[in-house]
């Protein structure tokens, strides 16, 4: 069954390798664009992630991976490519775009260079960096620092009559994570806006390689701090197919019902800040008040209000009384009606919606080019979601119903996609609560041990998007690649093309409404 | 005029300004459900200014430096030339109505050369905005007050406040509508909503904060003083011109006492109405503010015409 559905993916006279969901098969260099090209263009697979890893110890060889998923069916196709005695791979930038950045990022990483990319700049690392350190190969020296290198960062230039550049962060008036946006501007019309990021980026995939296995669960917590149960969630799946571990029926529930939490917290508080970047204080207030009674229950259930160490292999840590069971109901309840009241004055102020409207507009085509998801894909009508694409834990039984899309693809947009999530999630939470079986929250494990030569991906919707996993292991069954891939690094690029054309004042609104984390696309 | 009014008037803007910004934003705050700070928290944060150290860019010139005591001279010399709380002072020369507009304007040409001084990006457009805006505020400005002159027969502004305004006068129309027109003139010039957000920290948004943006210490105490000045002057002219009652006409202590509690109550009534506003609405997008403005233009010349017919 599972081998029919796949068997067409693949390439004639090639074999593929079954690691749980993944068919994964080796295909030469010179076809990897063709065939890439084929499965996202043709047979409209969605790409998850291109990455490399160093097998030179092994091997003797670089692998490449191209991770597409076929929605609907959960499971993931992955052709490889093999650099032995190169350094050099083809770019599929030309036939898939959304191959960009990532191809982009295995160059500065792993000092491999895609032939015709059309940017050779460096991505994510500073340009203190030396450009000769690649510190996702196996034998760079983690905890050594390199020598101070003093390169330069070549923006983009606009040039003509009465163009300036306003060059703003990476250090920012408020409390968020530090970025450096360039723009070059024609009066107060945005004519080319690009971000340059990395600040924040600290070796997360480097520190997966060397953590302990309860420490890289952690770690997981920490990629991105708002998204810390999705993203330990992504990667204890991960895991757990490596390992054959079956977690108790009780535990998915609360899973679930945990990353709803997460993502009605992240929702209220984004809803919130956009009214508040219009100026509309009323919403802005209310937004910040809802944001924290979740933060509060959170912290009530699990004694952490970003619901950190409550992810473990096989299973959670917390687990829900009758009574809590009870007030969460009652709560959710009132919170909800309180959403909606405040909904609805939003909605009848023309002052509000006259900002929100037609500002930062991002054309399907674009976002459908560069694989853009979560909030804003289905702001501009991308139907997606992990969560009924490929269900994990008991979303199958979740009754999600449809993802909730608009085609406006303005702030507007995004702001409606955030409010229909919120119903649904208030809605799967309190179907969590009523159905919530009996038994253990997590599987009792004695003794772990991984597949050898194995793989795995794991996809979670995050409140942002798509969160995916990617972890490879050893001969001897240890972990030797952790990819952790946030949404933000897919939804980072476009922002220019959604700010292009706007005012100035208006980009902070903008960026408000993307909210992409900058620590989950430095690493 | 008395000496004694004349001190009084001579302190009283910057005496009661931080107060007035401490009222609007605690007001903001209770309406927003939130407690709010004092409402004499910009008297502290004034203070504790005054006593900072200060970091000036090395590109700055003369301008940046001498910007802040002309920007506060300017509010301290009108506030002193406008009526506040009687209309004694018809031989003050200073108090004629386009030498105080164009003071005024002098000090937002000030304000917008120091913004540029340093050649800091945020700077610049603070100052070109500023420049966008004020240069269409103008004409709002001073029709709205030359319907005043026109009704009451002088230009001189203690003049027009000495002369009552009744609701069977035919003149109120006119009045009523220069009044709206001035109102949203004293928003934009005064940087509120839905112009300009005083509360907001996103730089690419700002108008006035950005031009001072560049200011510490000392220096950034004078700027912030002087803008709650600028408000209060505002406010002030709005009070007494379009309302006049209860102004002292004689320098009698009972007198002038019942025009000081007037005339704060009058603040009030328009800082509220400003708390209110900023509450409750958004901030307009930027290229929507010269329609606004050119409304108030629209309703000073309807009410200019009306004068014709009567």
């Amino acid at each position: 069954m599972m081998n029919e559905k796949i068997q067409q993916y693949i390439p004639k006279n090639t074999k593929a390798e079954l690691h749980g969901n993944a068919a994964v098969f080796e295909v030469s260099a010179s076809e990897i664009a063709t065939v890439v090209g084929d499965l996202r263009n043709h047979s409209h697979l969605a790409l998850k992630l291109i990455t490399a890893t160093d097998e030179r110890k092994d091997r003797g060889c670089f692998k490449i991976w191209y991770i597409l998923g076929v929605p609907k069916e959960n499971v993931f196709i992955v052709p490889f490519i093999v650099l032995k005695n190169t350094n050099e791979f083809p770019s599929i930038v030309s036939v898939v775009h959304e191959a960009f950045e990532y191809e982009k990022k295995i160059r500065t990483f792993f000092g491999l260079t895609p032939t015709d990319h059309p940017d050779g700049r460096p991505t994510i690392l500073h340009e203190n960096w030396p450009v000769d350190v690649f510190p996702l190969r196996k034998d760079f020296i983690w905890n050594a620092r390199p020598e101070l290198a003093h390169g330069a960062y070549q923006f983009e230039e606009v040039k003509g009559d009465g163009i300036y550049e306003i060059p703003v962060g990476p250090i920012h008036a408020g409390i968020i994570e530090p970025g450096h946006f360039r723009f070059s501007v024609a009066g107060e019309r945005i004519v080319l806006l690009e971000p340059r990021l990395g600040f924040v980026h600290k070796g997360t995939e480097k520190l997966f390689e060397t953590l302990s296995l309860v420490e890289k669960v952690r770690l997981s917590e920490k990629v991105s701090g708002d998204s810390s149960f999705s993203h330990s969630l992504a990667f204890c799946q991960a895991l757990e197919k490596l390992g054959n571990i079956v977690v108790p029926k009780r535990a998915l529930y609360l899973r679930v019902l945990y990353a709803e939490l997460e993502r009605l917290a992240n929702h209220f508080g984004d809803i919130g800040a956009i009214m508040i970047d219009t100026g509309f204080n009323f919403g802005g207030s209310h937004g910040a008040r809802l944001r924290e009674m979740i933060m509060r229950i959170h912290e009530g259930l699990t004694g952490s209000r970003f619901l950190r160490g409550v992810n473990v292999l096989g299973g959670v840590t917390k687990d829900i009384g009758d009574r809590e069971k009870n007030t969460l109901s009652g709560n959710l309840a009132k919170i909800a009606k309180d959403f909606s009241e405040i909904i609805e004055i939003a909605e009848n102020s023309v002052t509000l919606l006259n900002r929100l409207k037609e500002t930062g507009t991002l054309s399907c085509e674009i976002a459908q080019d560069r694989g853009v998801m979560g909030v804003v894909g289905k702001a501009v009508g991308i139907s997606s979601d992990a969560r009924i694409d490929y269900p994990y834990a008991v979303y199958d039984e979740a009754l999600i119903g449809e993802v909730a899309i608009e085609h406006d693809g303005d702030v507007r947009a995004r702001f409606l996609v955030r409010v229909k999530e919120v119903h649904a999630s208030v809605g799967i939470i309190q179907n969590m609560l009523r159905r919530l079986p009996e038994g253990p929250v997590h599987a009792s494990i004695s003794d772990i041990s991984f597949e050898k030569n194995s793989f795995a991906v794991s996809i979670v919707e995050g409140w942002r998007g798509e969160i995916v996993y990617f972890i490879a292991t050893d001969k001897d069954g240890n972990i030797s690649r952790v990819v952790p891939r946030d949404p933000s690094c897919v939804n980072w690029p476009v922002i220019g093309d959604a700010g292009f054309d706007n005012v100035v004042p208006d980009f902070p609104l903008i960026n408000k409404s993307f909210n992409m984390s900058y620590s989950g696309n430095d690493l | 005029m008395p000496i004694i009014i004349w001190t009084i008037q001579l302190i009283l803007i910057p005496a009661l300004s931080p107060l007035g910004i401490g009222l609007i934003k605690n007001m903001k705050a209770k309406l927003q459900n939130r407690q709010g700070a004092s409402i004499f928290q910009p008297y502290r944060d004034i203070w504790k200014l005054l006593h900072k150290d200060e970091v000036v860019s090395v590109d700055a010139s003369w301008i940046f430096r001498c910007a802040p005591y002309i920007v506060f001279g300017i509010t301290i010399v009108v506030g002193a030339s406008i009526p506040l709380f009687s209309s004694l002072g018809q031989g003050i020369i200073s108090s004629d109505m386009l030498l105080v507009i164009y003071t005024l304007a002098t000090g937002t040409f000030f304000l917008a050369l120091a913004g540029i001084d340093t050649g800091s990006a945020f700077g610049g457009f603070g100052s070109s905005r500023e420049m966008t805006i004020s240069a269409l505020a103008e004409g709002g400005f001073i029709f709205s007050l030359l319907t005043l002159a026109l009704t009451r027969g002088t230009t001189n502004l203690f003049g027009i406040s000495a002369i009552p305004m009744s609701l069977y006068d035919q003149s109120f129309l006119p009045t009523l509508l220069a009044f709206l027109g001035f109102f949203i003139v004293l928003l934009a010039e005064t940087a509120r909503f839905p112009f300009d957000n005083p509360a907001t920290h996103l730089e690419l948004t700002m108008i006035h904060e950005a031009m001072i943006l560049e200011y510490s210490g000392k220096k950034l105490a004078l700027m912030e003083w002087a803008s709650a000045n600028k408000l209060l002057i505002f406010t002030a002219l709005g009070a007494n011109l379009f309302f006049p009652f209860a102004l002292a006409q004689s320098s009698m202590m009972g007198v002038v006492l019942i025009g000081i509690f007037a005339f704060i109550f009058k603040i009030l009534v328009f800082y509220a109405a400003i708390a209110v506003l900023e509450s409750s609405i958004s901030k307009f997008r930027f290229f929507r503010l010269p329609d606004l403005l050119l409304i108030s233009f629209i309703f000073n010349i309807i009410a200019i015409g009306l004068l014709n017919y009567l």
